[in-house]
Order: C-alpha cells, then sequence, then structure tokens
C-alpha cells in the first residue's frame, strides 16, 4: 500500500463525524455508485480509527486502498472501485417519467405506462413492475405466461374496483336481524346458504389454483387473480355465517359436489373463464339478486346483496377475457365450446336442479307453508329459472358469441348453477 | 468415477466448502483441466498430503503454505491466490474511547488473541507488535482463544471471542484479522459496535494454492490460466465465488509471506 496519492479523485465525500457502523458504509455506497469502475474515491475523515478501519472495509467491498495521506489533522484515503458489477444487471433506466395521477388517485390502470409485452421474460421472476431484475436468480417456469392466453382489456379497472369495494362479513351484515325465523322458514334459509357457501369453494379454488401458474410480470392478472380469490373466501365465509347463526342446518349435495367436481377438472384459463365467471358465477348473479329480494330476514338479504356486487366485477372480468380472446382466435370458440360439452357430458346423470334446493328457495321466499304463499312464491322461482336463461343468453352474446352458439352453451349449463 | 487430471485438497472449516468445490469442480472440467478435490479437517493433514502426493494442490492458509514451503526445501510453486489474499492486515481493537496511541502502550495490559495456529489473529501480532517496541508474550497477559485448532483461524470463531472479550472488559485489547473485524461489523456482532481499530499491522498475503516444484509445469500452468479466468460476473459462479470471498483470482506470489515467515520461526514453529 503505497502513502502518497496515486491519482486525481474522480469524486471526494467528507465523512465528517460518520462511523463504519453509522452510517459510513452508507455514504461510502452511494459515493461509489458515481465513480466508474477502477476509478478513486477519496474520503476524508477526522478520526483516525475510522481510517485504520477503512482498507479492512473497502478490502471485503472488493475495493482497494490505494493512498492514504494526512491533511490538516484529518486522513485523506484514495480507494479503488473495484471492476466487477455490484449487481448483475445492466444499469438502472435513467428516472422516468411517473403514471398519472386522477384527483390524486393512482390507478392500477394507469401504473404501467404503455402496453403490457405479448410474452413476458419468465426469468424475471418476482420482479416488481419497471423493477431490473438481476441475472443469476433461480428461474420459475409459469405456465400462463402469454399475455393474450389470459388477458382481459379492463383489469386493471377491475383491480381497483375490487379494492375498493372490500366488505367485513363480520361486521357489515346485521346478524341480529336473522333470529327471529321459525323454524320451517329458517331451514329453507339454511339449505340455501348451505348451497351457496358449497358453491362458493368451487369458485375459490379454481382461481385460487390459476393463481400460482401465472408470470408474475402479468402482475395485474396476478393482483385480479388474488381478489377474486379472496372475495370467494368472503362468500364462503358469510353464506356459512348465515347458516349458522339461525342454528338450523343444510344437506351438502352430492349432485351439487359432482357439478363442482367438473369445474376443477377444467384446467384451461379461457374455458375456466367460459365455465365459472361468465356461465356459474353468471346465473349466481340472478339468484343472489333473487334471494337479496325475497329473503325473509335482513341478515340473508345483506349478505346476497354484497356477494352479489363483487359477483358482478367476476362475471365482467370472465366476458372481457372471452370477448378479447375469441376476437384475437375466432377458432377458439369451437374449444370453449368443446369445454362446455364435456362438463355436460360428465353430468348426464343431473336433470336439472336439485329438487331440494328449489324447495327451499320457494320456502324461503313464502316464508311459511301456506298455500297461497307457497304458490306466489313458486311462480317466483320459476320466474328466476327464466330470468337465468335470459341473461345467460345476453351474457353470452356479449362474449362474443353468435345467436346459436349462445343458446346451445346456455343449454349445456341449465343443470348447473355455477 | 475417476477424479480427473488433478486432485486438490482444502479445509472443510465450514459445510460451505462443498458448495464451493462442487461448483469449482465443474467450472475446471469445463475449463479442460479436470480438478477433483479432497477434503480435510486439519491443514496439518493436507500439508502432510501435499508432500506425499496425495493431492497436487494445496489450498493454503498462509500458515499451512509456510509450512509446507519449509518441509519442502523450498521446492513449492504457488499457482494463485484471491484479490483479498493481497491485502490482509491484523488490527487492534479496544473499547471506544480508550485509544491507545502506539501498541507499545499495552505494557502490563490484557491482550487477546486468537487461535495459536493463526497466522492473522496469534502469530503475526506479536511478530508486528515487537516490531513496534512490545514483547506482547513478555510484557501483557496474554489472553488466547485457541478454538478450532487446525483451522489456522479460518472459521473466524476464535476472532470472534477476541471481540467479546474486548467488548466485555476481560481484555484490554485484542488483535484480529482486519476482514474479520470488518464482517463482524457488516453482520452486526453486537459487541463491534463498543470497539474502535487503535493500531493497524503492515499488509500481508493470506491464502493460497500451493503445490509442489515436481508437478508438471504445462499442467499447474494450464490450471493456473482456468483459475485466473473465473468471472465474478458470471452468475452462473458469482454464488461459489462469493462463498470463497473472491472477486477475481491473481497469480501471487511469495512476497507476502516473508513476515510470517520470520514470525513463525522466530516463535519455533518451524521445527
Amino acid at each position: 500500500m503505497s502513502t502518497a496519492r496515486q491519482r486525481e479523485p474522480a469524486y471526494r465525500v467528507d465523512a465528517e463525524r460518520l462511523e463504519l457502523g453509522g452510517g459510513l458504509e452508507v455514504l461510502l455506497a452511494a459515493a461509489l455508485e458515481r465513480v466508474a469502475p477502477g476509478g478513486v474515491l477519496e474520503i476524508r475523515t477526522p478520526s483516525r480509527a475510522v481510517a485504520l478501519e477503512l482498507p479492512g472495509w473497502a478490502l471485503l467491498a472488493g475495493h482497494e486502498l490505494i493512498g492514504e495521506t494526512a491533511e490538516g489533522g484529518a486522513h485523506l484515503l484514495q480507494i479503488r472501485r473495484g471492476a466487477f458489477a455490484r449487481t448483475l444487471a445492466g444499469p438502472l433506466p435513467e428516472r422516468g417519467e411517473p403514471p398519472p395521477l386522477r384527483g390524486g388517485e393512482l390507478h392500477t390502470a394507469d401504473w404501467r405506462g404503455g402496453e403490457l409485452p405479448p410474452d413476458p421474460d419468465c426469468g424475471a421472476g418476482f420482479a416488481p413492475l419497471h423493477a431490473v431484475p438481476e441475472s443469476g436468480a433461480p428461474r420459475h417456469h409459469w405456465r400462463l405466461s402469454r399475455r393474450d392466453a389470459v388477458w382481459a382489456d379492463d383489469v386493471g379497472e377491475l383491480v381497483d374496483q375490487a379494492s375498493a369495494q372490500q366488505w367485513d362479513a363480520s361486521r357489515d351484515v346485521p346478524w341480529e336481524a336473522a333470529r327471529e325465523l321459525d323454524d320451517t322458514t329458517e331451514k329453507a334459509v339454511a339449505q340455501v346458504m348451505t348451497f351457496l357457501a358449497q358453491n362458493e369453494y368451487a369458485a375459490l379454488y379454481v382461481p385460487a389454483r390459476f393463481l400460482g401458474q401465472i408470470n408474475p410480470q402479468l402482475v395485474e392478472l396476478v393482483l385480479w387473480l388474488g381478489s377474486h380469490v379472496y372475495d370467494e373466501a368472503r362468500h364462503i365465509e358469510v353464506f356459512t355465517k348465515r347458516s349458522l347463526i339461525g342454528g338450523q342446518h343444510g344437506y351438502a349435495l352430492a349432485s351439487t359436489e359432482l357439478s363442482l367436481h367438473t369445474l376443477l377438472d377444467e384446467h384451461d384459463f379461457t374455458a375456466s373463464s367460459l365455465l365459472l365467471n361468465v356461465l356459474g358465477e353468471g346465473t349466481f348473479l340472478d339468484l343472489l339478486r333473487f334471494i337479496e329480494l325475497h329473503a325473509p330476514d335482513q341478515a340473508t338479504a345483506t349478505a346476497a346483496r354484497l356477494a352479489h356486487r363483487d359477483e358482478r366485477r367476476h362475471v365482467h372480468f370472465g366476458i372481457s377475457n372471452i370477448r378479447r380472446a375469441t376476437l384475437l382466435d375466432p377458432e377458439l370458440t369451437s374449444s370453449l365450446v368443446a369445454a362446455a360439452e364435456a362438463r355436460a357430458a360428465k353430468l348426464v346423470s343431473l336433470s336439472g336442479l336439485s329438487p331440494r334446493l328449489v324447495e327451499a328457495l320457494t320456502i324461503m321466499a313464502a316464508a311459511s307453508l301456506q298455500p297461497a304463499e307457497l304458490a306466489e312464491a313458486a311462480g317466483d322461482v320459476r320466474t328466476l329459472m327464466a330470468t337465468m336463461e335470459r341473461n345467460r343468453l345476453r351474457r353470452l352474446r356479449a362474449c362474443g358469441f353468435s345467436a346459436a352458439t349462445a343458446k346451445h352453451l346456455s343449454d349445456l349449463h341449465t343443470p348447473n348453477l355455477m | 468415477m475417476s477424479g480427473g487430471e488433478l486432485t486438490l485438497g482444502a479445509v472443510s472449516y465450514h459445510p460451505r466448502v462443498v458448495t464451493i468445490w462442487e461448483r469449482f469442480r465443474t467450472y475446471f472440467a469445463d475449463a479442460g483441466v479436470p480438478t477433483d478435490y479432497l477434503l480435510f479437517s486439519n491443514y496439518e493433514r493436507l500439508v502432510g498430503a501435499v508432500l506425499d502426493g496425495t493431492v497436487d494442490i494445496g489450498w493454503n492458509t498462509n500458515t499451512a503454505y509456510v509450512v509446507l514451503n519449509h518441509r519442502a526445501g523450498g521446492n513449492t510453486r504457488i499457482l494463485g491466490m484471491r484479490d483479498v489474499d493481497r491485502d490482509w492486515a491484523t488490527v487492534l481493537v479496544m473499547r471506544k474511547g480508550e485509544p491507545i496511541k502506539s501498541p507499545a502502550e499495552l505494557d502490563g495490559r490484557v491482550l487477546a488473541l486468537g487461535s495459536r495456529d493463526s497466522g492473522h489473529a496469534a502469530i503475526l501480532p506479536l511478530h508486528y507488535l515487537a516490531a513496534e517496541g512490545l514483547d506482547a508474550e513478555e510484557r501483557c497477559q496474554l489472553l488466547r482463544f485457541d478454538t478450532d485448532l487446525g483451522k489456522h483461524g479460518d472459521t473466524g470463531d476464535s476472532e470472534l471471542h477476541v471481540v467479546r472479550a474486548v467488548a466485555g472488559g476481560e481484555a484490554d485489547a485484542g488483535a484480529l484479522s482486519a476482514a474479520y473485524f470488518s464482517a463482524f461489523r457488516g453482520e452486526g456482532v453486537p459487541e463491534v459496535a463498543d470497539l474502535e481499530v487503535v493500531w493497524r499491522s503492515p499488509t500481508y498475503y493470506h491464502c493460497n494454492f500451493t503445490v509442489l516444484d515436481s508437478l508438471e509445469r504445462e499442467l499447474s500452468e494450464r490450471w493456473s490460466r482456468a483459475l485466473l479466468a473465473m468471472d465474478f460476473d458470471d452468475a452462473s459462479l458469482r454464488p461459489a465465488m462469493e462463498l470463497e470471498g473472491v472477486r477475481r483470482w491473481y497469480s501471487g506470489d511469495r512476497d507476502g509471506y516473508a513476515s510470517l515467515t520470520a514470525a513463525m520461526q522466530e516463535q519455533a514453529m518451524l521445527a
């Protein structure tokens, strides 16, 4: 080690009273960022102890002490920056234009500031949006990585809506209101709630399974599926709680389980969008609206209303996703129809909705076993079925399917609600 | 499975040694100089293995190198060393606010040292302090931490004891390598915050790859070239190189071993 000054430093820093272990490392690292590899940084310190310790720090940090002099009671040390890259990546981009605000709000739809690449890099791992990934990290294999296989144009807006519309199943439902029903009505409510909760498990497991397969570079979709999964978790919670609060029990029917089992058999993302989001959750929209309107108590009505608000987003995503996918690849329609046919083929033993469910819906709506009230409620349930059919066709047309294809798909779905 | 053209011996001072040499073994095979490795529990066995031909190359501490070179009658060659090995130094640390201007002021006080076979934490401190006018063996009360003997200070354990002894007041000053002191500081070892460096030795060399002169020169030069070609900016090599504490390999020479050789002679360690 020479004790003479070796060359003119590229950058100087005055450590003042800073010590190693007390922030000096941070100052040195920031200063060295301004020095090219091989360039010289000069450090001034009044502390003899710091001057004695700095060479050891430089050695471990990959730099080299090349000179040391005293000047007016202070120590001047020259350190040559190591020639290696500290992080195995190119330089960080220049400070760029930040995303725009809307009335002070930073929306997910606005944060990317450009088009999502069609085939984002799998090697970027969990690098957040616009971060620079370091090379040498272990490589993931994401099954769902191509944008056009999974995307929806308004997914950013949907993510923001999902965050804005969160609610609390413990506090936002007037649970006291559910305690006063007679045994018969409460038993019917318990059966309907059991059916709903059972279905919501499948609505959670399907997006949850896809979530772990998505390339994180499709971050809006990751956030979206995360919100979908959380919504369904809360739906399971709220309908289970509504069943429990009345003290009655319902059957988790095997026919329902069979229908849901076939939903989990589908491994294609877009086909799942059709079967779950558009057909299943779409049909649930009408069912939840019916329950809200005909609920015998405010707790049930509130639970149905809150869940309905979430399901609307899920249906919107499904329609948007399928419309985009079939526009890009018109031949996709036939494989989507085939997926619906394959599911229906596994459900030949189902001839329609379970009588137990139809009876429970009717009694719940009548809130009694009086013939006149039952007759009116039975009429309402028949109207519900017709509404479901009509709205299902409307949603399928919104996906871009022809009238004939929409009718075929709707008929295939009829035995199921979800 | 065949061992390859060359066999290298290293000491397993930490489980990471396996990770390092498994990666380097692949590297040397790809570089056209297949090199297998054998691990030893201590440097005395490694030195013996180089001398009896069990291994061709010893990845030696400075202490092990000096012994090997002595026992081989000076007939050794150095094939390479790490960047950090060229600028090793020993520091004396004391509790903050109790600094001394010169090591001679430690006369009559308690000095903590690391393992007695550690060049940087025991052997060289005594040598350099003598040069500063302090015969520490005579004039100081030595508090030695002889942990991990045979590893020549590679584990850092005895130096951690030194730091704690000084911070805790059992010793007035302690000797350890500048690199380990900085590493302890970087790792946030709490006792380090209470200490400051009061003296720093001249620099000397630390580890190197040593072979006997009898090893075919063309082969050892090919191995050296492959070693020096290791690139820290290669993402597949960086993790192993970081574990080994090297960013760049140098060919190395004997210049920086003179002080340790003298110290070991003074301390009758080269019988």
